[in-house]
């Protein structure tokens, strides 16, 4: 096992598709964080809630970011064949999968810290040239943190476990952005789907940081029902990737 | 490696039927078949990469998967661009490393076998398909197998890559070692092995020794076409 994660952490480390990828969520989170903290009303921003939630956006970032990496991490074995030696040279599937996973989660974990700090940063920022004084805590820091870095990091092992079971990097990716950005992100707040929304994946994400008032989880619970969606997720990736032939 | 009676069924196509061989140790066997003859799904069988509808593949008598330490004992290259374009040859060689449990010390080795010692710290994509041939090989070459299992190895190849494939494996088997090498050039093939296999359709049409293969006078070519009946799917 220990070889199959080297082996895996080389992989991530001897291509640059990790490193773009961060750069595209920091990059997103600067510019997202920068707009809200300049277009939404001083008021609005005066209170710690509207800060925390500004602070916040790089959560969902690195949530999407994460799962993006989790997937492609696995995606990209079957796009270019290096599945092929690499199950030649470890049959075990299972084992292969479990390592990418626990790379997947660790580096996802990454991109959350990253996410949460960059996000902090420019808020603080933002708010400051507007001359709004930072209500943060040191708590509502730590939240923003820890919470983000745990969201990213499930996430990832949850797009582990769809790229084993969906194989197609482009249709999952593609699913992904649909399901975290369109149909979470906007629809079911839209239109409301009860309180049964907040036990979405996504929702979990957002509740692990906590102080969303109108959530239903403490990030406790939370944390521990998103790790129950990387179980079942990564069974069914396993299942698929067990059972299935490789072309 | 025993072939019983393997069979593979995609829905309605019956991709391998009824196949059964074996491999002679300290042998070259050329696997002959037109293009979709069923080649590259039995190679896949065997490697554990697709399972049989029925029949067995066992490899040192097990299957592929129940191996101990696989790429100690089979060596193989099924596709010529099983990389990332991105990576590094050598790198690509590590991780495998890594994953089968090869000490580090063995890719300078392998890279040293298949004369790609030089590029081996540029990225796959910018190599030739020469390149990349050989630098499957040295994958397969990795754990140092008894067996070598190569598909169409001498696609695309320049007449000087051929001509160096075919002295790889003639030495790779003066070393008491076996290769399967599956192709659909018969001219090649007749130049390097000294069994071959021949299938059509899925179907064993024959397993002999090269001079046993063909009648007295007559190619392999000439051979191949009558024991498949013209050769075409």
């Amino acid at each position: 096992m220990i070889g199959l994660l080297r082996a895996e952490w080389l992989k991530q480390r001897s291509i640059w598709s990790p490193l773009l990828l961060l750069a595209c969520m920091v990059g997103l989170v600067v510019l997202i964080v920068a707009l809200h903290g300049k277009t939404i009303p001083v008021r609005a921003l005066s209170g710690e809630s509207g800060q925390f939630e500004i602070a916040g956006q790089g959560q969902r970032l690195s949530t999407l970011f994460g799962a993006l990496l989790g997937a492609m991490s696995i995606t990209t074995e079957f796009r270019h064949g290096t599945i092929r030696p690499l199950l030649l040279a470890t049959p075990n599937r299972g084992r292969v999968l479990l390592a990418k996973i626990l790379v997947a989660v660790l580096m996802g974990g990454v991109f959350g810290l990253v996410a949460a700090t960059v996000s902090i940063a420019v808020a603080d920022v933002a708010l400051s040239t507007r001359g709004i004084a930072i209500l943060l805590t040191q708590s509502d820091v730590m939240s923003l943190l820890v919470g983000s870095a745990v969201a990213a990091a499930l996430w990832a092992g949850i797009g582990v476990g769809l790229g084993a079971a969906a194989r197609n990097q482009a249709a999952i990716m593609v699913a992904l952005c649909t399901w975290l950005l369109f149909i979470e992100g906007v629809l079911f707040e839209a239109f409301g789907v009860g309180k049964g929304g907040w036990f979405l994946p996504g929702s979990l994400a957002r509740e692990a940081i906590g102080r969303d008032s109108a959530a239903l989880l403490a990030p406790g619970p939370a944390i521990l029902l998103l790790c129950l969606y990387v179980v079942v997720v990564a069974a069914v990736g396993w299942m698929a990737l067990s059972r299935r032939d490789v072309a | 490696m025993q072939v019983e009676s393997l069979t593979k069924v995609y829905r309605t196509v019956r991709a391998v039927d009824q196949l059964s061989f074996a491999l002679t140790p300290g042998t070259v066997t050329g696997f002959l078949g037109a293009n979709g003859a069923g080649k590259t799904t039995t190679l896949r069988l065997l490697l554990g990469l697709a399972q049989p509808t029925s029949g067995k593949a066992l490899v040192f008598g097990r299957r592929y998967s129940e191996l101990q330490r696989p790429a100690t004992q089979v060596g193989a290259v099924l596709e010529s661009n099983d990389f990332h374009p991105w990576r590094s040859g050598r790198n690509h060689l590590r991780a495998l490393a890594y994953a089968a449990g090869i000490p580090a010390e063995r890719i300078a080795e392998v890279l040293e076998i298949v004369e790609l010692s030089g590029a081996a710290d540029r990225p796959v994509g910018g190599y030739s398909l020469g390149m990349r041939q050989r630098l499957g090989l040295a994958s397969a070459l990795l754990g140092d197998p008894k067996l070598l299992i190569l598909d169409e190895p001498a696609n695309g190849l320049d007449p000087v890559g051929v001509h160096w494939l075919r002295n790889f494996i003639r030495g790779f088997a003066e070393l008491g070692r076996t290769v399967l090498v599956s192709s659909h050039v018969l001219a090649e093939v007749a130049q390097t092995v000294d069994r071959v296999v021949i299938i059509h359709r899925g179907r064993l049409m024959a397993d002999a020794k090269l001079d046993e293969v063909a009648e007295p006078g007559e190619s392999l070519e000439a051979a191949y076409l009558r024991l498949t009946g013209g050769g075409r799917q």
